[in-house]
Formats: C-alpha cells, structure tokens, sequence
C-alpha cells in the first residue's frame, strides 16, 4: 500500500465529518459545533499535508506531475484558504460551503483511474528545476531537493484556482442570502451567514487574491515555455483557457469600478468565472488535445 | 450670401466632425466597453480551442461539411489568434486602455497630490459611510495628540489645524495603491508591444540533423553542428531525457559547445535552439551489416560490418565497399530520376554503396533488405552482396526561434506584478478627524474612506476610536 493513499482515505474521511459540523453548526447554531468544525478541517488540511510530503518523497519530484496530485494540491489550497478566511473575519458558517466543494473534489480524485494517481517518474518536459537552486542547495548535499518551473507554476496557478473556488462559493451564498433578504424574508436558516454585502465583498476579495495568483501562474507557464517549448505564448488549449479564465475576471474587476456591477451580477461573473476554472482545469485536460501533460 | 453659406457650412461641418469625434472618444473612454471586449475576447477565443488550428483548408470541409467548412474558412477561425478581427480586438482593448488612461489619470495624481484639507466642514464626515461620533473625557488638546501619535504608528500621513477648542486633522496612507491599476494597465501596453515586436521581427522553424551534419542558418553568420545525440532512462526504463550536444561555428571557428535538452535550450546571439524531436535517422545509418557471397557455390557466404562511408576490405576478395546512401521507405521519383523515402519508417529499408577494385570504383548498386539479391550487385562477375542488417543512427529534432519581443514581455510582466500588489495589497485609506471641546468631555467625529477593501477599514477606525476612548 503507498503510504500517500493512505493519508488520502484519512483526509477524506475528516473532508466529510468536517462538513458535516460545518452543516451542523449552520443549522443549529451551537458554538462548540463550530469550533469541532473548525479543529477537524484543521486535521483534513494536516493530513492533506501529509498526502503531498508522503506523495514527495515516493515519488523523489514535488507532488504535483499527474492529475490526482494536483487535486490534492487543490484540495490543500482551498482548505488552507478558507481556514485564512475563517481566522481573519470570523464567520464559520461559509466553511459548509467551501467544505462540500473540497470534499467533492476529493470525491473526484478518488474516482480517478489508476493511471492519473499512480507515482511516476518526470517525463522529459517536466524537468525544470531551477539551476541557481540546484547548486545553492548542492553545497549542503540537498540538491534533490531543489524546485523548479513545474513545481512554482503548478503552486501559483493552484492558489489562484482556490480563491476562485472561494469566490465561487460565496457567490453561490451570496445569492442565496440576497434573495431572501429582498423579499424582506427572514429564514432561520440563513441567519448564520452574514449579511450579502458583506458576503459580495468577500468573494471580491478572494478574486484579488486569486486574479494575481493567476497571473503569475499564467507568467511563470509563459517563462518555462520559453524554456521547453521554443516560445513564450503558443495559443495551446490550456494556455488559451487560461486567458479566457482571466479575461472573465478582469472582467469583473472591471463592472465593480463601475459601480453598477457589484452585488448580483457580480455573483454571476463569479460563478462563470469559475465555470471556466473548472473547464480550465478538467475540460481541457480530457476534451482537448494540446501540448500540456496534464491538469 | 455665398460667404455666410460657406461659413455656415464650415461652422457645421466643425461641429459635425467634433461631436463625432468626442462621441468615439466617449465611447472609447467607457467602462462598459473594457467589459464587453474582455467577454468578447473570452468567448471568440473558445472558438480556437475547440476548432483545430491551422489544418489544411481540406479538413475543415471533411469534418464540418461544405457549409460549415467554408464559414469556418472565410471568417478565419482556422487561425483565428492571428486572423484580423481577433487582432482588431486586442487593438481596440489597446486603445480602449491608451483613451481610459489619458482621461482619468491626470486628474487622478492631482488629486493625489493636492489632497491635503487642512480645514474642512465638519458636516463632510457624516456623509460617508463609516463615521462615527463620540464623546471623550479629556482636553482636546490631549485627545488630538493621543490621535496623532496613534496615527503615526499606524503609519498615516497626517495634517492637522485649529486651537483652542477646535482641531482638525487630515489623515491618509496608501495613496500609491491608487497608481496600481494605471501600473497594469501600462504593463498589458507593455506585454501588447512585446508580442507585436516579436510577430515582425522574430521567426519560428524547426529542422532535422543527423549526428555530425552541419546546417548554416540563411539569417544568421554561423553554422550549428550536431556532434552526439543521446536518451538517458530512468532505472524503471521511462525516458529521462532526450540530450543533444551542440556546436556553434562562426567564421570556421568553434566558439560555442553546449549539451541541450528539454527546458534547456541553447541561446546563441538571440537565436535559441531547443531539443523538440527525435528518432531514427532515414537517411544515414551507423553501420551496414553486408554479406559477399558466390553466386552459385554453397557456403561461402561471409558477413561483415561496413561503416557509414568509410571503405571496408572484403574479407578474402580483391574487392572493398563503402555506404553512402540510406533510405528507410524506398522510393523512385522516375521523371526527375531522384530516390528518396515515402516516410521516416524503415518500411523498405535500401542502401546505396559503391564497390571498388583497388582504385577502380566497379559499380554502385541499391541494395534492399526485403529484396535480397534480385538486382546484382557487381554487373558480369560471380559474386554478389546481400543487405542483411544494419545499426541505425539517431537524428536529433531542434526547434529554433528568435524573438526580440521576448524581453520586452518580460518585463511588461514585472511591472504587472508591481501593478497588481499596488492595485490589490495597498489601500488608498482618508481619515477627516474634528475635535471639539465643550464643558467637561471632548467631542469627536472620525469618518473616511478606503477604495477597497471596507473590512481594513472598519478595524482601522474601530483601533483608533478605541485608542483614544480607552484613556
Ligand atoms: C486585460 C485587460 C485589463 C486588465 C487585466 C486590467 C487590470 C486592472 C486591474 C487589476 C485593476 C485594479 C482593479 C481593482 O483595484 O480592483 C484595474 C482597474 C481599472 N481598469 Fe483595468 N485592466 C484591463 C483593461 C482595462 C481597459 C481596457 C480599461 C479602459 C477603460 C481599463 C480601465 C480601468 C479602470 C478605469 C480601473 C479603475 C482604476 C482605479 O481604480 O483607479 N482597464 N484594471
């Protein structure tokens, strides 16, 4: 048995049981529910840790050359995020959200077939380790352990992903809460959430966090091509999405400077952005031929 | 009459041309266009992933049918990132971007350079959105130095004014937040120019070597020549690399030597090769495996090994042969007498040697692998040669490109990342404090703004407040 699957099972169960605290303590409202939801996604992000350093060591190569790799990357980003989110403003009940999108992505990599988890060698493209680094960490005999233009590109883009699958999720809340609040409607239920200008304005913020991050995975990509592939930009399906993915944000940087655009629509831009994230992501990857190894 | 018409007509025509052209300036001055070209943009650029690029014209047809084909032909979706509506767009968002900056940044760093207020109207802070008032029990004196110093700690420019009972003060931080969008939207200029740069001045090919060619590049003063080509494997047996060892000549000197391999190309005066491709050679062989035989008597059959052009005694004869052709897919062109090979397969594997007696070149035959013995080797004479094997050589793929747009991409792509930590990370924040004594306690209202980011802002005011109310 590899070891890294193992912590995998782990994390998934604690993905669940954190879930379900978070639904429980949006329900119900008990304090010590939360706080049990909290320590457990604090647990699931320890052993989604352990997945990518167990899955490092197997494998001698950052954890991030197949598909199931960089799901639990994903899987880590987002959790990590949202424990940010969750430290900085307080407010628990956006976890059920954001923890069901987490556990159906680890749902999605455990269904995977064998052949995108299985631990593999780099092929030739993905060698890329940065050479500065390699003999930085060669003088302490550490030079397997240096990284590289996969490793920073893949970590980059990843990051971004999360804080787009956080907006996404609090536009989704956003809608949710806003349209009960307009027809002056109290439900039980949506009173653990805060109040939709607020939740517009988190979902703003996980977009500057995410567009940026995008950026400079788009950037990096864009630099190691230059290195691999004979050019910086080669219109490759995946390069194209990726463009594609920004344009929508930036276009929705855009309609909140005019000040029309927030709160709704914004939401929707939020939500088709990350539609195209996940075609970004997967689509591509399945459905499209093109010059990346994978993800 | 005449000269008033004509001045009428000139009054009319001015004001026909200015009205259009602030009506375009308008239009391109607008928010809501920057929205519609991004979407646009997105969604024309769906196109091209889903409908494969640059096939040839027949395919289109084949795969979508004569409609579809000729629609997908005649408005360019078969190369649409380089088509002139694609390009056309990216020039209107380049404009668009060049209008919306000309417009609003002047007034934008007057205002942030005069925006000082020493004296206000105290009514100004009611009116935003985070104000607050309250009453505090020491001088104002005290409290406007309590604010002050706390200001400062926080890092907040400050201003202030008044005496007596009455003071005001001006607060801010982050102004150089503001110039983040204006960064960006410079450095997409920047990234703009970049790629048109390298789209005329820079060029993309690819060619095939076998080990020891040597190609001169028709641009370029100096030679390349390929002196190894090599695959290391993992100890599982996965490929690990693909290496190519290179040599730069320039003016019959060898000036540079470099092994490349994937993500490690080699950079000579801006023209890069990278190691793209690779496989067995169809037009050069290491060695050929050739056995001499009589053509009648039974065993005497001997097998030797010929190197590529190199002349080789036949053992026990008065005869020595050399290989110097190679073809792996056999084929005969018969108007223009050429041989050459249907495909890089070795699907009819033939070679070319020459037979010498002596001196004396005797003949020079193709000789097939699948076809042993059907054309003699040597014409009038009782022994022949047989093909029976051979060692391939490998040939080594490189891609080569200059882009003299590169650089100026990268750096478009610095002053992006600048841009983006002044436009998300820094917030322009306004503090307008008014103090008031009166009796016993010490009035204050406190209100401001912050471009974005409100949660910063409500902690900001909520730590002043209570720094000073806490005394
Ligand atoms: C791909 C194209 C573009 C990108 C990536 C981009 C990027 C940005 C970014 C990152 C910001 C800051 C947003 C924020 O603070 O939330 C911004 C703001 C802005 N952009 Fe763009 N931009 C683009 C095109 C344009 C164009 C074509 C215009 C022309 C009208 C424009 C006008 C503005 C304006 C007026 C602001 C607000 C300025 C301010 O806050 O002071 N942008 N843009």
């Amino acid at each position: 048995m590899i070891l890294s699957l193992v912590f995998f099972t782990f994390a998934f169960i604690f993905y669940i049981l954190t879930t379900t605290a978070y639904a429980g303590y949006w329900v119900f409202r008990k304090k010590w529910l939360g706080q049990i939801a909290t320590a457990m996604a604090c647990i699931a992000l320890g052993a989604t840790t352990m997945v990518l350093i167990s899955r490092a060591g197997e494998s001698g190569h950052g954890p991030f050359s197949n598909l199931w790799e960089s799901m639990v990357l994903f899987i880590w980003a987002t959790n990590a995020g949202y424990l940010l989110m969750e430290y900085r403003y307080k407010f628990k009940a956006i976890g059920a959200i954001v923890m069901s999108i987490v556990t159906l992505a680890m749902l999605s990599a455990s269904l995977l077939p064998y052949r995108f988890k299985d631990v593999e060698p780099l092929n030739p493209a993905l060698q890329s380790k940065w050479k500065w680094m390699t003999s930085l960490l060669s003088r302490w005999d550490l030079q397997n352990y240096a990284i590289g233009w996969l490793d920073f590109h893949v970590v980059t883009t990843f990051i971004g992903y999360a804080a787009f699958a956080i907006s996404f999720g609090l536009a989704i809340l956003y809608l949710l809460k806003n349209r009960y609040e307009s027809r002056q409607q109290r439900v039980k239920l949506l009173e653990a959430i805060p109040d939709s200008k607020v939740l517009d304005e988190m979902s703003y913020r996980a977009i500057a966090w995410g567009f940026p991050f995008l950026a400079v995975g788009i950037v990096s990509g864009a630099i190691w091509a230059n290195y691999a592939w004979g050019g910086y930009w080669s219109w490759d399906p995946k390069e194209t999405w990726s463009l594609i993915t920004w344009f929508i944000y930036a276009a929705y940087l855009h309609a909140r400077v005019t000040r029309g655009w927030r709160g709704k629509r914004a939401a929707y831009l939020s939500i088709l952005g990350f539609a195209a994230v996940v075609f970004l992501y997967w689509g591509v990857s399945f459905i499209l031929p093109g010059l990346h190894a994978y993800a | 009459m005449a000269e008033n018409a004509k001045q009428a007509a000139e009054g009319m025509d001015a004001r026909w041309y200015r009205t259009l052209g602030s009506g375009i300036w308008a239009f391109l001055n607008s928010l809501k266009l920057t929205i519609f070209i991004l979407i646009a943009l997105a969604a024309t650029s769906i196109f091209g992933t889903a409908i494969e690029q640059n096939a040839p014209l027949q395919k289109y047809i084949a795969e979508y049918g004569e409609t579809w084909g000729n629609l997908i032909i005649y408005t360019n979706l078969d190369n649409m990132y380089y088509s002139w509506w694609f390009r056309g767009l990216i020039l209107f968002l380049a404009v668009n971007i060049v209008v919306c900056t000309l417009e609003r940044f002047p007034p934008k760093w007057k205002s942030l350079l005069e925006h000082k207020q020493e004296r206000f109207d105290p009514k100004l802070i009611e009116k935003f959105a985070h104000h607050e008032t309250l009453s505090i029990g020491a001088s104002p004196e005290a409290v406007r130095d309590r604010l002050l110093q706390v200001l400062r700690k926080k890092r907040f420019g400050t201003v202030s004014s008044g005496g007596g009972d009455e003071f005001f003060i001006y607060a801010w931080k982050g102004r150089i937040g503001r110039l983040g969008s204006d960064m960006t939207h410079i450095s997409l200029l920047l990234i703009l120019l970049g790629a048109l740069v390298g789209s005329v001045y820079g060029y993309r090919d690819s060619i095939f070597m076998n080990v020891g060619n040597t190609v001169k590049f028709s641009n370029e003063s100096f030679m390349l020549r390929l002196d190894k080509f090599w695959i290391d494997y993992y100890d599982t047996g996965h490929i690990r690399q693909y290496n190519s060892l290179l040599t730069i000549i320039e003016d019959g000197k060898e000036v540079m030597q470099k092994q490349i391999w994937v993500n490690e190309p080699l950079d000579y005066k801006g023209l890069k090769f990278y190691q793209a491709n690779y496989g067995l050679s169809w037009n050069k062989l290491e060695e050929a495996q050739l056995t001499f035989r009589h053509k009648v008597k039974e065993g005497t059959e001997v097998s030797f090994p010929v190197k590529w052009n190199t002349a080789t005694d036949v053992p026990n004869s008065k005869y020595s042969v050399k290989v110097i052709g190679y073809t792996a897919d056999f084929a005969y062109d018969e108007e223009d007498n050429l041989v050459y090979s249907k495909s890089e397969n070795p699907n009819n594997p033939a070679i070319k040697i020459e037979v010498y007696e002596g001196e004396k070149l005797v003949s020079s035959p193709w000789l097939f692998l699948n076809y042993p013995g059907i054309f003699p080797a040597i014409p009038d004479s009782d022994h022949d040669f047989v093909y029976t094997g051979h060692k391939g050589t490998w040939f080594s793929g490189l891609q080569y490109s200059k882009d003299p747009g590169t650089n100026i991409v990268w750096v478009g792509s610095a002053v992006m990342g600048i841009g983006f930590i002044m436009a998300f990370f820094i917030y322009h924040r306004r503090v307008w404090i008014h103090i008031k004594g009166g009796g016993q306690s010490t009035e204050m209202k406190i209100g401001g703004t912050i471009n974005k980011n409100t949660f910063a802002f409500e902690r900001d005011i909520r730590e002043i407040t209570e720094s000073v109310s806490s005394n």
